[in-house]
């Protein structure tokens, strides 16, 4: 949707297998995602979609297959390497520090761009001060486009759900993510909070080009801010396209209601 | 008024101690904030950088016999600190590294043997002879405390007290301010978004057991001056044990305030129920005072409760 | 510097003008942006102003010209405020947080060309109606924050206007200064749209005179200097605030802060600690029953040492504020409070360093009032309207009561008219509602009296009392005033009583018909062995009844107080068999009293109020949930009240 979409692949995973004991939660799935699009990935629930973005983060290691990222093809990655590698994330079930607040939190967010040694911050002067004042900087524009600032101080334990829902996102956003995984960002929320959150979805992609893939269970918010969508259903890829295409796929109907798994 | 001057003595002395208490209890802390683990090889780490510390100093060390000189102090301690640095690496990359995802008393478990081996190791480099500490801390009491206030402390212990102190505020500001400090926050709170924003679990054991090695240094520097390197070091684990059942496990200041109720704890007892019951009370107070917090404020005086939002 | 120079200037950008010569590089406006007090010195403020008023000149911005103005309180839409009166233009803000059909009249109606917006949802709205509104040619953004896609042609980032006024500034230094050369002081400063109780919003035109005599004026009244601290929180699109933080700062020469968002403003209130502040009854209303909640959670040594101070600050602390004498004894333990207590709560709720607080609006309930005050803050009330530039009444420091709303200001006159509405003149009386002369003339005489609408009257200390609005209130046979919604806000204030009615109106005395709170009574029963099946028995039980008449000699002894009140004193009430129910017709929606069908269906109950029977029988007709009507019977009993003869005062 932003105006730096192009044509040129982000990332790719070709032919991706993974199993968990004799369990296959992903079998043989290829999908690529273009730089600058927003990619959904939807199914039914057990399809395999938290799974897929585990794989891209580094999570979990498939079997088989490779992913093809930056046009560097490898087999597995390790997190703190996809993270260095630009992929931030946010979780299904919110993964916060607790206890922490919403400043450290998003600040945490910065820890790849922050390379001072160890020796000048345990002395916290000179280059490492700086560091910590021009990433506090950067960690303060992301409070100011969520409009969190009046929780900047809170420990994060004690905010509302949807709130830290958009912590989270601001953690992932402090990194300046290439490519930016959601997961199910707007489980739970309310219309409202749904709405908030669409828009600054739509908003870093466009404003900041940020790469998004995004699991979402909810159809509506699927279809307004995605570009192209990819169907899992039993770890298999049923059905690919542009949510017009997506939903007009009769296996797709078929998988939502033929075969319940809701 | 002599015998306010008394009990002033006795309560100085007994922060004193706890002040040493505190310093090892720390290390505790330190460990089991950032992974869970409970450390019981602090004891024997203190006792370890002791020993690597006098072996640098003395004439009758490897590094004499070795290079035929010795370090002056202050190259000695840094050295040491190189070491301890070292040694949370080997550990790392020997024990840690393959108990990720174990379970915690199985870590536990691995903290116990860590302790045997590095005693032995200990005993087979440096010998269990009692070796005194020399780092240049004056000895004896205050002239100056004893000349205008008729109190009688020693010199070292004072100097233990500065230095704590001066810890635990370099300890606060890294842990509160930093990247890293923020990074070790992260990780004790929530491995898996740790893992997500780049933090690298390797390096933040390394550097967790490398923090807490330091202390265990400072705790042996100030152990080994005051009473000699000597292998019972490793025993005062036992004695941090209570303590950090009074202050909480997680908690830096609970450390701290938990090692001085526990030295004036004992120290007061001492003086004033001991003979009752015949001394010695030094050698349990402790436990009987953490058998009492376990009963009615398990979590400690300042440790984490648990607050679920609703 | 502030008041000490004798300022000149007619209007606020010849003010502003005079004031750079010596004050430029003093701090005039802060705004917490990025977590960091940005500050903007007045130079620089005046720099971007008349930049902006330059590039507005470009887009065909001209006298007589009006900019409306959306958004919260920022330094870049005060500075548009200014950008707008130095072309001889007029800032009209608006609400930011009205829908945008509301917007829609306000900028129809004032034939706005030109919208400042703060922000993506403001120029949302803005284009919204633009539809309806094809007079809008341009709409003005400060945050860009989302708006890279709009038509360029007609929303522009504020930033680029100014960077194009910059450029003409270049080429012609003097072009701003000459257009503010040719302001008078009977220009239009500024038109505040008020909503009114009834009808559509009205346009309250505001001269630079009114506001710069108005400004000046209240400065010298509570000693308002340059070094004030001011947080402007409130909406710009309110009188108060263009006179506390625009014209006030400007004559006075303080910084005005804005706040980073409307969620942030109680900690930017710590941080900035304001020395002159004002909030409505209902902000200190929430503030202190926060505290209040905080107190309850807080451990038992704390809550009894807030406790125990408290008593000591109810003893002391208002006396000690109002310079009386206080023992030394008192003195000390209050010191001792002001440590522990007071000043730690003080700087919690950011009010530490307030030198003048006020607040106005609505009647703020007295142990409210007490609270704040007995804390040391000098918390004051006033009274006033957009029509008078805020002042009609101010409390003096010293004489601050809660029931009162103080004496005129010098300047101000005002005078209670036979009917009890209360007129002023004023320096600050506006100029006229904007393209309404017919209501201009029902509202301001040609001698430039205006009528506020409220009754009240001056009680015996001299100090002005509002009471109701003027076409409720009556007359009694005696001919003193008879206020019915003022007599049923305070029986209201107890929580047995949910809703009264009186009569009054052209009778000898006065009564009134009540509706028992079920909640409270019932709880009040179940704890005093009152059996009752339900709500009708209950109101007919002689002990409820008992309660009731409690409530009610209690109001009648306060009225007795006061000479212009005591003869309102509530002669005779009953208890109504049933709830007074929107569903029938009886309240509005707003649960506001509906006299009319009230006085057509219970007529013989006030009939017989008035002639003296004990009992009544009556039976209505209602609406039961499910849609069903039906009729309720039932014999009510009429009781006397005890009255209150002479004031208890008169002997003091």
């Amino acid at each position: 949707m932003t105006d730096e979409q192009t044509n040129e692949t982000l990332l790719e995973v070709d032919a991706i297998s993974l199993s968990f004991g004799g369990v296959h939660a992903l079998v043989d799935v290829s999908f690529d995602i273009r730089k600058g699009e927003v990619r959904s990935i939807i199914g039914p629930n057990g399809a395999g979609k938290s799974s897929m973005l585990n794989v891209i983060n580094g999570f979990y290691h498939p079997q088989e297959g490779t992913i093809t990222y930056q046009g560097q093809a490898r087999k597995q990655m390790r997190p703190h390497d996809a993270a260095a590698g630009g992929i931030a994330r946010t979780f299904q079930n919110i993964a916060l520090f607790k206890g922490m607040s919403t400043l450290d939190n998003i600040m945490t967010g910065r820890n790849t761009h922050m390379s001072k040694s160890l020796f000048w911050q345990a002395l916290r002067i000179g280059p490492a001060q700086r560091e910590e004042i021009e990433n506090r900087e950067f960690v303060e524009h992301v409070i100011d486009f969520l409009e969190i600032q009046s929780i900047r101080k809170t420990p994060v334990g004690r905010l509302p759900y949807g709130l830290q829902k958009r912590v989270e996102l601001g953690r992932a956003l402090a990194a300046e993510p290439t490519l930016l995984l959601l997961d199910e960002p707007m489980a739970g929320m309310n219309l409202e909070e749904k709405e908030d959150m669409s828009r600054f979805i739509l908003e870093t992609n466009d404003e900041f080009g940020t790469t998004i893939a995004l699991i979402e269970h909810d159809m509506g918010v699927v279809m307004d801010i995605s570009d192209r969508v990819v169907v899992l259903d039993y770890g298999r890829k049923i059905a690919e396209g542009t949510p017009e295409e997506v939903r007009a796929n009769q296996d797709v109907i078929d998988a939502y209601l033929g075969v319940s798994h809701d | 008024m002599a015998f306010d001057i008394f009990l002033l003595e006795v309560i100085i002395s007994g922060l004193m101690t706890g002040v040493m208490y505190a310093l090892v209890a720390l290390g505790f802390v330190l460990i089991f904030k950032a992974s869970g683990i409970f450390n019981f090889a602090q004891g024997v780490m203190a006792l370890f950088a002791a020993l690597a510390l006098y072996d640098f100093l003395a004439e009758d060390g490897w590094f004499f016999a070795v290079f035929g000189f010795t370090l002056p102090v202050w190259l000695a301690i840094p050295a040491t600190g190189l070491i301890m640095v070292v040694l949370a690496w080997v550990i790392e990359r020997t024990v840690l590294r393959f108990m990720v995802k174990q379970n915690e008393i199985i870590l536990f478990m691995a903290t116990i043997g860590l302790a045997f081996v590095l005693e032995g190791l200990g005993d087979i480099l440096f010998g269990s002879d009692v070796k005194p500490l020399d780092i240049g801390i004056p000895q004896g009491a205050s002239d100056w405390l004893l000349d205008n206030f008729n109190l009688y402390i020693e010199q070292l212990e004072i100097f233990a007290a500065g230095t704590a102190a001066v810890l635990v505020v370099v300890l606060a500001i890294f842990f509160q301010r930093t990247r890293i400090g923020r990074a070790l926050r992260a990780v004790a709170d929530d491995h898996q978004a740790a893992l997500s924003v780049g933090v690298s679990l390797d390096k933040i054991w390394v550097i967790v057991w490398s923090v807490s090695g330091i202390v265990a240094l400072v705790a042996g520097i100030m152990w080994g001056s005051k009473s000699g390197v000597q292998f019972s070091l490793s025993l005062i684990a036992l004695k941090a044990l209570p303590v950090l059942i009074l202050g909480g496990f997680t908690s830096v200041p609970g450390a701290i305030v938990g090692g001085l109720i526990i030295g004036v704890g004992e120290k007061l007892a001492e003086v004033y129920i001991g003979p009752m019951v015949g001394g010695a009370i030094e050698n349990w107070f402790a436990y009987m005072l953490a058998l009492a917090f376990l009963l009615f404020r398990p979590q400690g005086l300042f440790g984490e409760r648990i607050i679920e939002r609703v | 510097m502030g008041n000490s120079l004798e300022l000149q200037g007619d209007t606020f950008p010849q003010l502003l003008l005079q004031r750079l010569k010596h004050d430029a590089e003093r701090p005039a406006m802060r705004e917490k942006a990025y977590g960091i007090w940005q500050t903007w010195t007045l130079g620089e403020l005046c720099e971007e102003s008349f930049a902006l008023a330059a590039g507005l000149a470009d887009l065909g911005f001209a006298r007589n010209d009006t900019l409306v103005i959306i958004g919260d309180n920022r330094p870049r839409l005060y500075g548009s405020m200014i950008a707008a009166q130095a072309l001889g233009g007029v800032p009209v803000p608006a609400y930011q947080d009205s829908v945008a059909e509301e917007i829609q009249y306000v900028v129809d109606h004032a034939e706005a060309r030109f919208i400042i917006a703060e922000n993506q949802e403001q120029v949302d709205k803005a284009l919204e109606i633009k539809e309806q509104c094809p007079r809008v040619a341009f709409v003005i953004y400060c945050d860009p924050k989302g708006l890279r896609k709009y038509d360029p042609q007609v929303v522009m980032d504020i930033q680029t206007v100014m960077a194009r006024g910059r450029e003409l500034l270049k080429a012609d230094p003097d072009k701003v200064n000459a257009e503010i050369q040719k302001g008078k002081s009977s220009d239009t400063s500024i038109i505040l749209y008020t909503s009114g109780t009834t009808g559509r919003p009205k346009g309250v035109v505001l001269s630079h005179e009114n506001l710069l005599v108005t400004a000046r004026n209240t400065n010298a009244f509570d000693g308002i200097t340059a070094e004030e601290e001011v947080l402007a929180y409130l909406p710009m699109a309110w009188v108060g605030d263009n006179v506390f933080s625009f014209a006030m700062g400007f004559v006075a020469g303080f910084c005005v802060n804005c706040p980073e968002s409307t969620n942030t403003v109680a900690q930017d209130l710590r941080e900035i600690g304001p020395t002159f502040y004002f909030a409505p009854p209902r902000v200190f209303e929430s503030v202190l029953t926060s505290v209040m909640i905080r107190m309850k959670d807080a451990g038992r040594l704390k809550r009894s040492l807030f406790d125990h101070f408290m008593k000591v600050a109810k003893k002391t602390g208002v006396a000690l504020m109002d310079g009386q004498s206080v023992p030394a004894w008192d003195r000390f333990h209050y010191w001792l409070g002001e440590l522990l207590v007071y000043g730690p709560l003080k700087n919690t709720l950011g009010l530490s360093r307030v030198r003048v607080a006020y607040t106005a609006g609505e009647a703020i309930g007295p142990e409210i009032f007490e609270f704040y005050r007995s804390l040391g803050i000098n918390l004051k009330q006033l009274y006033g309207q957009t029509e008078a530039t805020v002042f009609i009444t101010m409390q003096p420091d010293g004489v601050v009561r809660s029931e009162s709303v103080g004496t005129p200001p010098p300047g101000v006159e005002v005078r209670i008219e036979e009917n009890g509405e209360v007129v002023y003149r004023s320096p600050g009386v506006f100029k006229e509602y904007f393209k309404n002369p017919e209501a201009t003339a029902e509202t301001k005489t040609s001698d430039n009296w205006v009528h506020t609408g409220d009754a009240g009257y001056f009680d015996d200390e001299g100090h002005l009392r509002i009471i109701d609005r003027a076409k409720d209130v009556g007359k009694l046979n005696d001919s003193s005033m008879f206020a019915p919604k003022f007599l049923e806000n305070k029986l209201k204030f107890f929580p047995e009583i949910k809703e009264v009615v009186t009569f009054g109106d052209q009778r000898d005395f006065v009564t009134a018909f009540i509706n028992i709170d079920l909640d409270a009574v019932g709880n009040w029963a179940e704890r005093n062995n009152v059996a009752y099946a339900s709500y009708q028995e209950l109101a007919a039980h002689p002990e409820v009844y008992a309660l009731v008449q409690g409530c009610i000699e209690q109001v009648n002894q306060s009225l007795a107080q006061d000479s212009h009140l005591s003869s309102s004193q509530i002669r005779r009430f009953l208890i109504l068999h049933k709830e007074l129910d929107p569903d029938d017709g009886e309240l509005t929606r707003t649960r506001k009293v509906r006299r009319r069908i009230i006085n057509e269906r219970y007529g013989d109950l006030i009939e017989a109020l008035f002639d003296g029977r004990t009992n009544c029988f009556v039976s209505t007709e209602v609406m039961f949930e499910d849609g069903r009507q039906g009729q309720i019977e039932a014999d009510l009993e009429i009781r006397d009240a005890a009255v209150s003869q002479e004031p208890s005062r008169a002997a003091a």
